[in-house]
C-alpha cells in the first residue's frame, strides 16, 4: 500500500508539472494579457507600466522561473484581471459547482443503476426498449439546449423553479452551502438536472451491458437454482460483478462534471468555477488558467485514486500495488 | 457643449410606463431593485482596471470631482466650481461637509492622493493631463496641466476620489473587496459571480438616494437574462439579446429601451506605400480609392440585414453631442452607396481591376462583428476588390492589430469618447505616428497630415472650449474628404425593464439606481 501510494505521489506531481508546462507555452500563442488590462488608447509608456505592475516584463522562462519557486512557497499567482490571488479566486467559486456535479450524480446515479439493471436483465421488453431510447437522446441532447428548454419550461412558462442563480444558502464548515435550504434545492434542482442527462445516459447503458454479459455466466443460473430472489440475483450477484466498468466511468464523468461544468454554469448563471475558466481563457489571465488546470488535474488523480480503492471493495481479488 | 440629438432624444430617453398607483405603497420605504448585467465586476477597486461591469459599480461607491451626467453634459461633482487661474493652472473649489462611508471627512488631501495613486498604478492614463496637483486648503486643490487643455474637467470626471487614510491601510490588492468611497451606495455584499448587493448612503452629500437596496446580478448567456426577466427575479436587464427584443415587447408588463451608444464601429485604412497584406503599391495611398471603398459599403443594408435594424449608420466619427462634431455633416451623404461610381473612382486611380487584400475583425467584441465582416467582403467584390477575411476572439486581436500595425492593410474596430471630446480621438488615432509623445499611438492606418497634426495642437493648447471645438470642427472636416477611415454604424445599447421601473439609460451605459426608480 505503502509503495502505490508513493507511485501515484511520483506520478501526480509529474502530471501536474507537465500541465504546467503545456498551459504556460501555450499561453504564449493566445495574446499578450496586457492588451485585455489597459484602455485601448494606451501609450506606450503606460502598457509599459502595467506589464511591469503585472510581471509581464521579463521573459517566459524568467515568468515560468517565478512561478515554480513562489508556487514550492505555495503562492499560486495572481490574476492578471482581478489583481487577486487565482487560488482564491477559483477555490471561492469551488463549492457551487460540487454542490452542483454532487446532486447532478446522485440523480444519474438513482435513476440510471436500477433502469440499467433492469434494461439489461430484460432486454426485450417494451419498457426496455424505451429505457433505451431514452437514453440515446441523453446522450445526444446537447447540454446547452436541455438549459434552455428546462427555463424555458419549468421558470417562463410554468413558474415552479426559478430561471438563474444559487439562491439562499446557509453557512456550513465556513462553506456557503445551497443544499441546506429550501431555497438552495429550488434553485439547484434544473442546473443539476441538466448536467445529470449524460453521465445518466452513460452509466445507464455501461450498467446494461455489463448485466447482459453478467447475467449469461454460470454462477447467475447457481444462485437462481439455490434459491436466492432474483432481486438479489440482479443487484448482490450480478450488479456487483457488472460494476467495475460502471465506477470507472462514473469516477471519469464526477472529474469531468467539476471541472467543465461551465455550459450548465453559464447558462444558469450558477456562481461555480467553470465560467472562470471560459472568462479566464477569453481573457488570456494565465495564472489562473495553469491553477486552474492543475487543480483539474489534481481533482482527476484523487478521484480515480478513490476509484481504485472502491475496485478493492467491490471485487477482492483485486490489490493495490 | 451641444446636447444630443433629437432623434437621439426620442429614440432613447423613454421613460418607462408607469404602473397602477395601488403598487406604489407597497414600498413606501425600502425602495430595491435587481438588475440583471452580463457579467460580474471584476474590479471595486477604479484603479485595479476598468470595464462596463467594474465602471457601473464605481460610479455608485466613489464619486469624481467633475459629474457626467447621463447625457454628457458635466457638472459640479466633489467640486463645487472651478475656474482658471491662468492658462495651465486650474483652481477645484471643493465640496464642504462630504464624508466617506466610513465616516471620514473628504478633504484636498484625498484628491492629492488619488492623483499620485493613479500615476504609479494601471491606469496612468487617468491623470495624463495632470502635471502636478497641490492642496491649496482643505478645501482647495490647484492642478496644472502640462499645456493649455480646456478640457480637464471632462477628463476629471473619470477619476474617482479615494479615501487616503482607508486605502493607504486597506492596500491594492483588499480594495477591490472592501471599496470605501463618498458615492451614493456603499458596499452590502459581494458573492462572486452570483450578486452584488449595494445599500444606500443616507448621508450621501446630494440627498439620500429613493432606491435603498441594489443588487447586482451576473447572468452573462443572454437567453437566461431573458428569462429572468420575464420570471421576474430581476426588475431590469442590460443588453437585452436582439432576437428576444419582439418577445418581450409582446409579453406585456415590460418595456424595451433603446439608445444608441458611443461606440462608433469603423474601418481603418492602410496609407503606408506599402502594406502588409497588399502586393505591390498600396492604392489605399491614393483617396479616390479610399472614396470608393467607402462608396461601395451598403451601411443601410448592414443595419437590416445584420444589425436587425439595431444600429445607427455613422454621420461623423464622433456623435452630434461632442465638441469636434460639425452640424449638418454627413459621411453618408458625402459617400453615398453607388456602385458605379466607385467602379469609375477606382478605374481613375488605375485600379479598375481591383486588389486583394485582408480585413482584420474580431469575432466576440462588437455586435454581430463577424457577420459585419462577412458582409463587407461581399459588398467589396462588387467593385473587384478581393477581401480575404482573418477574425480572431478579441484576445488576441488588439495585440495582433497594434501600431506599428505591421500585420494589417484593413482593420475593423470599435471607438467610443465618453468624455465628450473629438480630441482625445483624432490625436490617439490621427496624429501622425511617432511625432510626438502620447499622439498617434493608436494611428494604426498610418494616416499623416500637417494640417491636422497642427490642428489638434492648437486644439491642445487652448484653454477655451469654444477654440477648441471651432479647430476639432476643422479637422472634422479635413479627415471626412481625406478618408482615412469609414465611420459604419453606432451600436444600440438595448435594456429592458418591468413596468413600473423608471430608467433613462445613460450614453456612456453606466447604469446608476441614483438616476432610477421604481414603482
Amino acid at each position: 500500500m505503502f509503495g502505490y501510494l508513493l507511485k501515484r505521489l511520483i506520478q501526480m506531481t509529474l502530471v501536474l508539472w507537465v500541465v504546467s508546462v503545456i498551459v504556460f507555452l501555450m499561453m504564449s500563442f493566445t495574446g499578450d494579457p496586457v492588451f485585455m488590462v489597459v484602455p485601448i488608447d494606451a501609450t506606450d509608456a503606460e502598457i509599459a507600466q502595467a506589464r511591469r505592475l503585472l510581471g509581464l516584463d521579463q521573459s517566459l522562462l524568467v515568468q515560468y522561473g517565478k512561478f515554480l519557486t513562489s508556487l514550492v512557497q505555495g503562492d499560486f499567482g495572481n490574476s492578471y484581471v482581478f489583481r487577486q490571488p487565482a487560488m482564491t479566486l477559483i477555490l471561492e467559486r469551488m463549492p457551487a459547482t460540487v454542490e452542483m456535479v454532487l446532486v447532478a450524480m446522485a440523480l444519474a446515479i438513482v435513476v440510471a443503476i436500477p433502469l440499467g439493471v433492469y434494461a439489461g436483465a430484460n432486454p426485450n421488453s417494451r419498457i426496455s426498449r424505451v429505457i433505451m431510447a431514452g437514453s440515446l437522446l441523453g446522450i445526444s441532447l446537447p447540454g446547452f439546449w436541455v438549459g434552455m428548454v428546462l427555463i424555458y419550461l419549468f421558470a417562463v412558462h410554468w413558474g415552479v423553479f426559478p430561471s438563474s442563480g444559487r439562491g439562499d444558502t446557509a453557512e456550513f464548515l465556513g462553506l456557503r452551502i445551497s443544499l441546506l435550504t429550501w431555497d438552495g434545492w429550488h434553485h439547484i434542482m434544473l442546473p443539476a438536472i441538466t448536467l445529470s442527462l449524460g453521465t445518466m445516459a452513460i452509466l445507464l447503458r455501461m450498467t446494461r451491458a455489463g448485466m447482459m454479459e453478467v447475467g449469461r455466466q454460470d454462477f447467475m443460473k447457481f444462485a437462481r437454482a439455490k434459491g436466492a430472489t432474483r432481486r438479489d440475483v440482479l443487484y448482490k450477484h450480478g450488479l456487483k460483478n457488472a460494476l467495475i466498468p460502471v465506477v470507472t466511468i462514473f469516477g471519469l464523468q464526477l472529474g469531468d462534471l467539476i471541472a467543465f461544468a461551465t455550459i450548465t454554469e453559464t447558462i444558469f448563471s450558477w456562481p461555480g468555477m467553470g465560467k472562470l475558466l471560459i472568462d479566464s481563457i477569453y481573457r488570456a489571465d494565465r495564472p489562473v488558467i495553469v491553477v486552474y488546470l492543475m487543480l483539474v488535474a489534481l481533482i482527476f488523480v484523487v478521484i480515480n485514486f478513490i476509484v481504485d480503492i472502491v475496485y478493492t471493495l467491490i471485487d477482492p481479488r483485486i490489490t493495490l500495488k | 457643449m451641444k446636447y444630443l440629438s433629437q432623434t437621439a432624444l426620442r429614440a432613447g430617453a423613454v421613460g418607462v410606463a408607469v404602473l397602477a398607483a395601488a403598487a406604489s405603497m407597497a414600498q413606501a420605504e425600502g425602495k430595491s431593485v435587481t438588475i440583471g448585467l452580463t457579467s460580474d465586476p471584476s474590479h471595486l477597486y477604479p484603479l485595479a482596471g476598468e470595464e462596463l461591469s467594474s465602471n457601473i459599480m464605481y460610479y455608485h461607491l466613489y464619486d469624481p470631482l467633475v459629474k457626467r451626467a447621463g447625457d454628457l453634459s458635466f457638472g459640479p461633482g466633489l467640486a463645487e466650481s472651478w475656474e482658471n487661474v491662468d492658462e495651465t493652472t486650474w483652481r477645484f473649489n471643493l465640496r464642504n461637509g462630504v464624508s466617506f462611508h466610513n465616516g471620514n471627512a473628504f478633504t484636498a488631501s484625498d484628491v492629492v492622493f488619488t492623483v499620485e495613486k493613479a500615476r504609479e498604478s494601471i491606469r496612468p492614463d487617468l491623470v495624463a493631463n495632470i502635471a502636478s496637483i497641490t492642496a491649496v486648503d482643505d478645501t482647495t486643490v490647484e492642478i496644472t496641466t502640462p499645456k493649455p487643455y480646456a478640457v480637464l474637467p471632462n477628463d476629471l470626471a473619470e477619476l474617482l476620489i479615494l479615501d487616503e487614510e482607508y486605502t493607504t491601510a486597506t492596500g491594492d490588492t483588499d480594495m477591490d473587496l472592501k471599496p470605501m468611497g463618498t458615492g451614493p451606495y456603499r458596499l452590502d455584499q459581494w458573492i462572486k459571480e452570483e450578486k452584488l448587493v449595494l445599500k444606500a448612503f443616507d448621508g450621501y452629500w446630494a440627498g439620500a438616494p429613493k432606491i435603498k437596496e441594489v443588487t447586482f446580478r451576473p447572468i452573462t448567456n443572454p437567453a437566461t437574462r431573458t428569462a429572468a426577466l420575464l420570471t421576474g427575479e430581476v426588475d431590469v436587464i442590460q443588453d437585452l439579446a436582439v432576437r428576444d427584443v419582439d418577445r418581450v415587447k409582446k409579453e406585456g408588463g415590460f418595456s424595451v429601451i433603446t439608445r444608441p451608444s458611443l461606440l462608433n464601429v469603423v474601418l481603418a485604412m492602410d496609407m503606408r506605400e506599402e502594406s502588409p497584406t497588399i502586393e505591390g503599391k498600396n492604392p489605399m495611398t491614393d483617396q479616390r480609392v479610399r472614396a470608393a471603398i467607402a462608396q461601395a459599403i451598403d451601411v443601410d443594408a448592414i443595419n437590416k440585414i445584420v444589425m436587425n435594424g439595431l444600429a445607427t449608420p455613422s454621420d461623423q466619427y464622433v456623435p452630434s453631442s461632442h465638441i469636434g462634431h460639425v452640424d449638418g455633416m454627413n459621411f453618408r451623404e458625402m459617400y453615398p452607396l453607388d456602385i458605379d461610381g466607385a467602379k469609375a473612382l477606382m478605374a481613375e486611380a488605375g485600379y479598375a481591376d481591383g486588389f486583394t487584400m485582408t480585413l482584420d475583425a474580431t469575432n466576440n467584441r462588437y455586435v454581430n462583428d463577424a457577420q459585419i465582416a462577412q458582409a463587407l467582403a461581399s459588398m467589396l467584390a462588387k467593385i473587384n476588390i478581393d477581401l480575404q477575411l482573418n477574425i480572431m476572439p478579441k484576445s488576441n486581436f488588439w495585440g495582433y492589430i497594434r501600431v506599428p500595425t505591421e500585420n494589417s492593410s484593413f482593420i475593423m474596430s470599435g471607438w467610443d469618447v465618453p468624455s465628450g471630446d473629438a480630441g482625445s480621438m483624432y490625436g490617439a488615432l490621427f496624429y501622425s505616428r511617432g511625432k510626438k509623445d502620447g499622439y498617434g499611438q493608436v494611428n494604426r492606418g498610418s494616416y499623416s497630415n500637417a494640417e491636422m497634426d497642427a490642428l489638434v495642437d492648437q486644439a491642445d493648447s487652448t484653454p477655451k472650449i469654444e477654440e477648441r471645438d471651432a479647430l476639432l470642427q476643422q479637422a472634422t472636416k479635413i479627415l471626412m474628404a481625406d478618408v482615412p477611415m469609414i465611420p459604419l454604424h453606432y451600436e444600440q445599447d438595448i435594456y429592458a425593464a418591468r413596468d413600473g421601473v423608471m430608467l433613462e439609460p445613460r450614453v456612456d451605459k453606466f447604469l446608476w439606481a441614483y438616476d432610477m426608480d421604481v414603482k
